[in-house]
């Protein structure tokens, strides 16, 4: 194997237990650097891209939407870097490849740019929607590219109304793995929870783009984002000792993903979760280990999280536990496990509070936005707090007093429920 | 191969592959308060560890010695904080907290009916106490000699509330001067205001001016923000 970034593992708990204490939590911040890989970048990082343009009858109304979508592909399809293996697919109640006809991926370059791009501007809508089917074929198309950085960008506008969700949910299991995917809705007629499953099980974002007009930015940037991976499948490895269970690993920067059930064992004491591909950035995570407590003055290692390629090590970090009867040290709040403690309870608050909002159950909708104003405020999450002040009225942010918006638009609704997994960071005090 | 202080042998020289203990005599960074810094002493009349003058089992007399003499000229260390009520309200400089007992507190404990609830009674006489919240954290709970634990705000008595922790909560000092309150994990857990369901444990709560802290079966301990009466 080529060089890979270097990852750098940071690890921020307050260690102290009190006596017969059991929970263990610390925020694990993953750093890569893809400097690296960056001079060999042409060479190493090879590539596979796939976009799935929403072509269903709805595309159609208002009639700015299938236009948009097809210059986005085009902006997308630009932005690829020469080399990349690609492909475009068309979605309805069926799949079909646009670009190229046949056959499986295509290396990018001038020539077959163009190509894509005359056929992208071709697609008509009419039809159906049936997403499973849309993803079972990029799967295909990613089978004969496993050493590539796979990524795909879908866009559909409408609910997975020509598949069942079980038809669905059975693709979703059989793509884990095997590629990235970035999912985005336009227009509001789309099921935010259902795109957010898509999303979730694919290591990928969701996110709305209300306006039609703001598609073909947001392609590029995704496009982008996907060719500044250096690396694929890196795993987060976590070993605990005997008797310990886990009670959650949750990717809480730069957004809430819960990894708990991702685990995949790979030995008694030591499991395995996806992670995706890495550029140069940096992600948060919080784990959350069960121990059997130790004696007053013992020094235990409840996890050693590491990050790996295969079974290569690529950077680590030590979860530990010192018990203590010293209160002052094991009362102590470690100011990172706390912050990312509100970012998750603030996800949570929203989708209850939205969901008990479209069930007219006002007074649970009014306590849980409440309580999500409260902890955005707190937080300085502004951005989720600027979306909940589109949805509710809010008269005292620090304690949540707040009154639902008697008329709240669609957009404002869906794009609070989709961007309410984006977390703030903790401001780190050195 | 090295093994660890359980007795499994391991491959990672720092800590156990099994267990997780830390190897060969890496021992707590944190120095940790040993009771023997206090003088461990124990009641000659019932064995029970001392945490003051009085004995906790049987009232014994530590300053008076032998029997139960009541100790009237004791002006010897004092540490039950049993400062005379205050008569009205007086003008409070910084953040406090008032301790009281608190009968709708009370009632509300009884009507959860928890096994020893019938058993407890509301105390004759417990004068409200005064504490100042300085420094970064205020300790709530009752003393214990034997963990070395010596809480700010010590609800040891008399009277005994018998709901209360050794350690029951704590007050931690917010950046922005403020405070919060945290339960690290009571046996009967703490309330707020009128809340029946108790706060998180390990989860700071911020409180303002005004705010009842509930602990134990009957005390309450009213947060008093600064320039408040």
């Amino acid at each position: 194997m080529t060089a890979h970034p270097n990852f750098r593992v940071d690890i921020y708990q307050n260690e102290f237990l009190h006596e017969g204490a059991h929970e263990v939590n610390a925020i694990v911040t993953v750093s890569s650097d893809g400097s690296a890989v960056s001079s060999t970048m042409d060479a190493s990082a090879a590539a596979a891209e796939v976009i799935i343009v929403d072509c269903s009858g709805s595309m159609d109304y208002p009639r700015g939407k299938m236009i948009a979508a097809k210059q986005a592909t085009s902006v997308a399809i630009d932005e690829l870097r020469d080399g990349v293996a690609f492909a475009v697919i068309a979605g309805t109640d069926q799949a079909r490849l646009v670009y190229p006809q046949q056959g499986g991926l295509v290396r990018a370059d001038a020539r077959t740019k163009a190509t894509a791009k005359a056929a992208v501007n071709n697609l008509k809508a009419g039809g159906g929607t049936a997403i499973g089917r849309w993803l079972a074929l990029a799967n295909s198309l990613f089978a004969g590219h496993r050493d590539a950085i796979r990524h795909a960008i879908l866009l559909t506008d409408g609910r997975n109304e020509h598949e069942r969700p079980a038809d669905l949910a059975a693709t979703l299991a059989a793509c884990e793995g095997a590629f990235v995917c970035d999912c985005r809705g336009v227009g509001t007629d789309w099921e935010v929870d259902e795109l957010r499953k898509v999303a979730t099980a694919l290591l990928g974002t969701v996110d709305i783009v209300a306006d039609p007009a703001g598609l073909a930015e947001d392609f590029r940037r995704m496009t982008a984002a996907a060719m500044s991976k250096a690396v694929a499948d890196v795993a987060l490895r976590l070993w605990t000792p005997q008797g310990a269970s886990i009670k959650f690993v949750k990717q809480v920067a730069p957004e809430v993903a819960d990894l708990t059930a991702r685990r995949v064992a790979t030995g008694g004491q030591v499991g395995d979760y996806p992670t995706g591909s890495w550029g140069t950035e940096s992600r948060d995570y919080h784990v959350c280990v069960e121990v059997k407590p130790a004696g007053v003055g013992d020094v235990m290692l409840a996890g050693r999280v590491s990050l790996v390629l295969g079974d290569e090590v690529l950077g680590q970090g030590l979860v530990k536990a010192t018990w203590t009867d010293d209160m002052v040290l094991s009362t102590r709040i470690n100011p990172e496990v706390a912050h990312y403690t509100g970012q998750a309870e603030l996800a949570d608050a929203i989708q209850e509070g939205l969901a008990a909002r479209k069930t007219g159950d006002l007074d649970t909708a009014t306590a849980k936005l409440g309580r999500a104003v409260a902890l955005a405020t707190k937080s300085g999450n502004t951005d989720t707090a600027a979306l909940l002040a589109k949805v509710v009225d809010v008269d005292d942010p620090v304690t949540g007093t707040v009154r639902l918006k008697a008329k709240v638009s669609d957009v404002d609704a869906m794009t609070l429920d989709t961007r309410s997994t984006k977390t703030s960071r903790v401001r780190k005090s050195s | 191969m090295p093994s660890c202080p359980a007795g499994h042998d391991s491959i990672s020289a720092d800590f156990c592959d099994i267990c997780g203990l830390a190897m060969g005599g890496v021992s707590a960074a944190a120095p940790s308060p040993t009771p023997s810094a206090v003088s461990a002493e124990n009641c000659p009349e019932c064995g029970e560890a001392r945490t003051g003058r009085f004995c906790e089992g049987c009232s014994y007399d530590f300053v008076a010695g032998a029997g139960r003499t009541p100790a009237v000229t004791a002006a010897v260390a004092e540490p039950v904080d049993v400062s005379a009520p205050v008569p009205g309200p007086v003008p409070i400089l910084g953040w406090a907290a008032v301790v009281s007992a608190d009968r709708a507190h009370y009632d509300a404990v009884r009507l959860q009916d928890g096994p020893d609830a019938a058993d407890i009674a509301f105390p004759a006489y417990c004068p409200e106490r005064h504490f100042e919240l300085t420094g970064q954290q205020i300790r709530i709970g009752r003393r214990s000699r034997s963990r070395g634990l010596e809480p700010e705000i010590d609800l040891t008595g008399p009277p005994a509330d018998p709901g209360v922790s050794h350690l029951h909560a704590v007050l931690l000092s917010q950046p922005d001067g403020g405070w919060s309150v945290m339960d690290p994990g009571s046996t009967n857990g703490t309330t707020l205001n009128d809340d029946p369901d108790p706060i998180k444990t390990d989860i700071p709560i911020p409180v303002r001016d005004g705010d009842r802290i509930h602990v134990g079966a009957w005390t309450t301990i009213t947060v008093r923000g600064p320039g408040s009466a």
